[in-house]
């Protein structure tokens, strides 16, 4: 099964920029970015004690963005024979005739960023023993853990899904300006989401890992997450409506922070799409919360030692003390605010042009509460350990939030039984306001970037059910 | 493209180790897009990509690979090693290709890379216009429009061999309006399997008008009720609520997993009497339509549920074989890199018989839901969510005030049987579906339909 085992092949996607550039050189635009990424792909499923499916892959794709007239053209090509790259060029061109002119457009100054990479970050994102793990080790793994999590309670009935995945990609980036540099990197994922069963009612239950190397994923861990929370909501029950304290699992906390990071964007904040806009230096939170954007933290899944523009990252603090300091910024929106990139340039892959987008974004600990410190302060509430919906139920814009919720009902500062089919709704500046206690916990959901906090108590929330 | 003599060497060489079933799916895309945001188009892309997905199958286990290439030597390489992960015994398996034959024909008129880039961006620029000029309240248009041309070609060994071509456009609008402190959002979307013809059927401005007005009603929201209480749902995009509650537990996959509370009740009441929901991809120019599915299946019309009893799931050849019933044309994959699984096409409640606005006058308190911004399932216990993106009171048969930031939630089975009313007004809406990490088109649809109950989570009293 040798390919489906990953090699770390000798790259020269640097000598491909090159050449790309000295094609474009020919066209006669201003300015120009060459992006390249290649990427090796395991994805694994195992039912029943089988492989279900298992696939591999090994693809690359050039985006290349033109500047020409202060006009921006984008276009990407998979194909690398000449001709299918002078195509490319040529699109971007041609695209570039239709969008609007604007002063500001255009890469990254040499005068203004520093065009190195931030030569640390590399360590930590790419780890040499990935590659000692072959395919067969990795079936193993994912064998192994639906044995281990089937094991742990009789009630268990089944996994809806198992799935390892791992990745080795290599960013390539060259500009115009004289911009030229790669980094690579390597991640593994595993995702689980069980069944579980009584006489009366079913349960699912998820939990997820990740590492940068097989070798380090806890399958006792991730096995006892979701065996856990499947469990304890088995023969969850509605209840009436109300409004109540609510105690946010650090996950799904979490999951909340990701809206509110989506409106922290000067992309948004510009074109009105946010209610940050205007509220720089307010108070945004009733505690002192601190919010970072981390994009060269050790432990980060989104650390990269440049930006999607090849723009070093940062770490900015967005929040201080519960007031808002900053936006995130790519070149493009800074320079509309006469300030300078924070390095949140992002792209979802070589298909996109870059945006601002979040990289860690993660909200403080404190170091007073532990998760059962603030249980006990809760006489009456809804300990929420799962929420579904979230991307049909929040409205960053409006800043609306509505989303069906499953968990425990807290009385007295004990657990006492597991609800469903509830929703809980609010809005993001009252929420701001409502959070009461911050745990020490700090965990990260990775989705759009990699996004962190501890749990939160949250006062007074609309809780609808029967 | 490649021909049928080579698309039998490279089925013969994946089963060449003794796998039972090999395929190869080949796709090259054209695509471009544009973008108008803050008054500007700021984003004008375009791409290529040409591949290969081969897929090997042995026993319930599924072998798969994708080269960024169609070149004869490279796909016979990646057979080559691909078959290295089975070792089984070698039957030499005689493959005999024969071209498929669909029902579903569209004609193609204004082929999307024939249509020059300035005419797209009047497009956007006639949507901008439209939506601000419709009020003053208006101050932001998002606009989207793009297109895609694909050629595809399928062979596997059971003897599909397939060639085929489809031209898709999408065109999609969010309005953002403000009054005081209030600010609202109205999306709309238009995308059929056609060419830019597409516009001529519909003005891009009306659409824009649309999505406006959603924006603008929503101005004066108040907060949505919490609670149990009947609701009237809209059509067209109100059958996200069927593709959610009921639609994923329906697919094939998830019954063989043990994760659908669908799972055995084939031939059972599982709906009210007037329910009849169905799958069809063969309806002409829908977004969700095609003629073969990603595994070469003739597209079909599929009754899943007929007045509340089921009578199918909707299935890829793999589940077909594994629960021993026929295809239904619902094999489907993003692209080449992604192994098909059963999909929905176009899923509908289909029409019943009473007026829309008789189904409103007979609730004396409850909402009326107009359109949606999606939603999500849990298959293993049907329970779902979803949110109401337009939604206003009932009071006395009357409909009332808008309402804001309100999510219905409930449980698939139970809602089924919750279906007092349908109406005469089908309609349908078009969207993407995320599946295993898969994004493809769909569309989902319904008359005006009543349900007794449902639990509404809002925030007002």
């Amino acid at each position: 099964m040798d390919y489906f085992s990953k090699k770390k092949n000798n790259n020269n996607d640097i000598e491909l920029a090159r050449k790309i550039s000295r094609l474009i050189d020919k066209s006669k635009v201003d300015e120009y970015e060459i992006y390249i990424s290649s990427s090796t792909d395991n994805e694994l499923e195992i039912f029943e004690g089988e492989v279900e499916s298992l696939s591999y892959s090994d693809s690359k794709g050039i985006g290349i963005r033109v500047f020409k007239e202060k006009r921006i053209g984008y276009s990407y090509v998979t194909s690398f024979e000449e001709n299918k790259i002078i195509d490319c060029i040529e699109k971007a061109v041609l695209n570039s005739k239709i969008t609007n002119a604007e002063e500001i457009n255009g890469l990254p100054l040499r005068s203004e960023y520093r065009y190195t990479k931030e030569a640390d970050i590399q360590k930590y994102i790419f780890d040499e023993d990935f590659f000692k793990v072959n395919i067969e080790k990795k079936i193993e793994l994912a064998k192994n853990l639906e044995k281990i999590v089937k094991g742990k309670d009789k009630r268990i009935s089944g996994v809806d899904s198992l799935n390892y995945s791992d990745n080795y990609s290599e960013v390539t980036i060259l500009n115009s300006n004289g911009f030229e540099d790669s980094y690579k990197n390597t991640s593994c994922f595993l995702f689980l989401n069980i069944i579980s069963k009584d006489k009366k009612d079913t349960s699912t239950g998820f939990s997820f890992l990740y590492e940068r190397n097989p070798q380090k994923l806890n399958l006792e861990k991730i096995a006892q997450d979701a065996a856990a929370k499947s469990l304890m909501l088995l023969g969850a029950k509605k209840i009436k409506s109300t409004h109540s304290d609510i105690l946010l699992d650090s996950l799904v906390a979490s999951q909340f922070l990701g809206i509110i990071a989506s409106i922290l964007t000067a992309d948004s904040v510009q074109k009105g799409k946010s209610l940050f806009k205007g509220k720089i230096g307010e108070k945004i939170f009733s505690q002192n919360i601190n919010i970072f954007d981390n994009g060269i933290m050790k432990e980060g899944f989104s650390s990269k030692p440049f930006d999607a523009e090849g723009v070093n990252k940062g770490n900015t603090q967005i929040f201080k003390d519960g007031i808002l300091k900053t936006y995130l910024y790519d070149c493009y929106t800074a320079r509309k605010d006469k300030t300078l990139s924070t390095g949140n340039a992002v792209r979802a892959s070589y298909k996109s042009n870059p945006g601002v987008g979040i990289s860690n974004f993660y909200l403080e600990p404190s170091s007073d509460y532990s998760f059962n410190d603030i249980l006990k302060k809760i006489d009456n509430g809804f300990y929420v350990v799962d929420i579904i919906g979230l991307h049909s139920g929040a409205n960053p814009i409006t800043g609306d939030i509505s989303v069906g919720a499953k968990g425990l009902w807290i009385k007295n500062g004990n657990l006492v039984f597991p609800v469903k089919e509830v929703t809980i709704a609010t809005d993001i500046l009252s929420f701001c306001k409502k959070i009461e206690t911050i745990g020490n916990d700090l965990k990260f959901f990775p989705s759009a970037g990699f996004i962190g906090s501890p749990s939160l108590h949250v006062k007074d929330i609309a809780i609808s059910g029967i | 493209m490649i021909d049928k003599e080579t698309a039998k060497k490279v089925l013969n060489q994946l089963l060449g180790s003794g796998g039972q079933f090999s395929e190869l799916f080949i796709q090259k895309k054209v695509s471009n897009s544009l973008r108008l945001d803050d008054n500007k188009i700021e984003n004008a892309s375009s791409g290529f990509e040409i591949g290969c997905g081969l897929r090997l199958i042995y026993e319930d286990s599924t072998y798969y690979a994708y080269i960024d290439s169609i070149e004869e030597s490279k796909l016979l390489e990646s057979a080559k090693v691909l078959r290295a992960a089975i070792n089984n015994s070698n039957i030499n398996k005689s493959i005999d290709l024969n071209d498929s034959y669909s029902n579903y024909n569209v004609k193609i008129l204004k082929y999307p890379d024939l249509v020059i880039p300035e005419v797209k961006k009047q497009i956007l620029l006639k949507v901008n216009e439209a939506a601000r000029n419709k009020s003053d309240n208006i101050f932001q248009v998002t606009a989207s429009l793009s297109d895609t041309q694909e050629e595809i070609l399928i062979a596997n060994s059971e003897g599909v061999f397939v060639k085929d071509f489809y031209v898709k456009i999408f065109l999609a609008i969010n309005v953002i309006a403000a009054k005081g402190s209030e600010v609202r959002t109205g999306y709309k979307s238009l995308a059929k399997s056609m060419g830019f013809e597409l516009f001529d059927e519909k003005k891009p401005e009306d659409v824009a008008l649309e999505a406006a007005d959603i924006a603008l009603n929503m101005l004066d929201a108040i907060n949505a009720p919490i609670g149990i209480l009947p609701v009237v749902i809209g059509p067209g995009f109100g059958g996200v609520i069927f593709h959610e509650a009921c639609g994923h537990g329906l697919e094939a996959d998830a019954i063989i997993k043990n994760a659908s509370v669908f799972k055995d009740k084939l031939g059972c009441k599982i709906a009210s009497d007037i329910v009849t929901a169905i799958d069809d991809s063969t309806l002409p120019y829908h977004w969700g339509s095609y003629k073969f599915d990603g595994e070469g299946s003739p597209s079909q019309r599929n009754i899943l549920i007929e007045n509340g009893i089921l009578r199918n799931y909707m299935l890829d050849i793999k589940s077909s074989k594994k629960l021993k019933l026929p295809l239904t044309g619902n094999g489907r994959r993003q692209s080449f890199r992604d192994i098909p699984i059963p999909r929905m096409s176009n899923t509908f409640i289909d029409k019943g018989t009473e007026k829309p606005d008789i189904i409103i006058s007979s609730i004396k308190k409850g909402i009326y839901a107009k359109e949606f911004s999606g939603g999500q399932v849990d298959p293993a216990t049907g329970d779902f969510v979803f949110g109401i993106s337009e939604g206003y009171l009932i009071e006395n048969g009357i409909l009332g005030n808008p309402i804001k930031g309100a999510t219905l939630i409930g449980n698939g089975p139970e809602i089924l049987n919750k279906i007092e009313a349908i109406g005469n007004d089908l309609d349908y809406s078009p969207g993407f579906c995320g599946k295993n990490g898969q994004s493809i088109t769909n569309e989902v649809g319904q008359p005006t339909i009543k349900i007794s109950a449902i639990t509404v989570g809002g925030t007002g009293a």
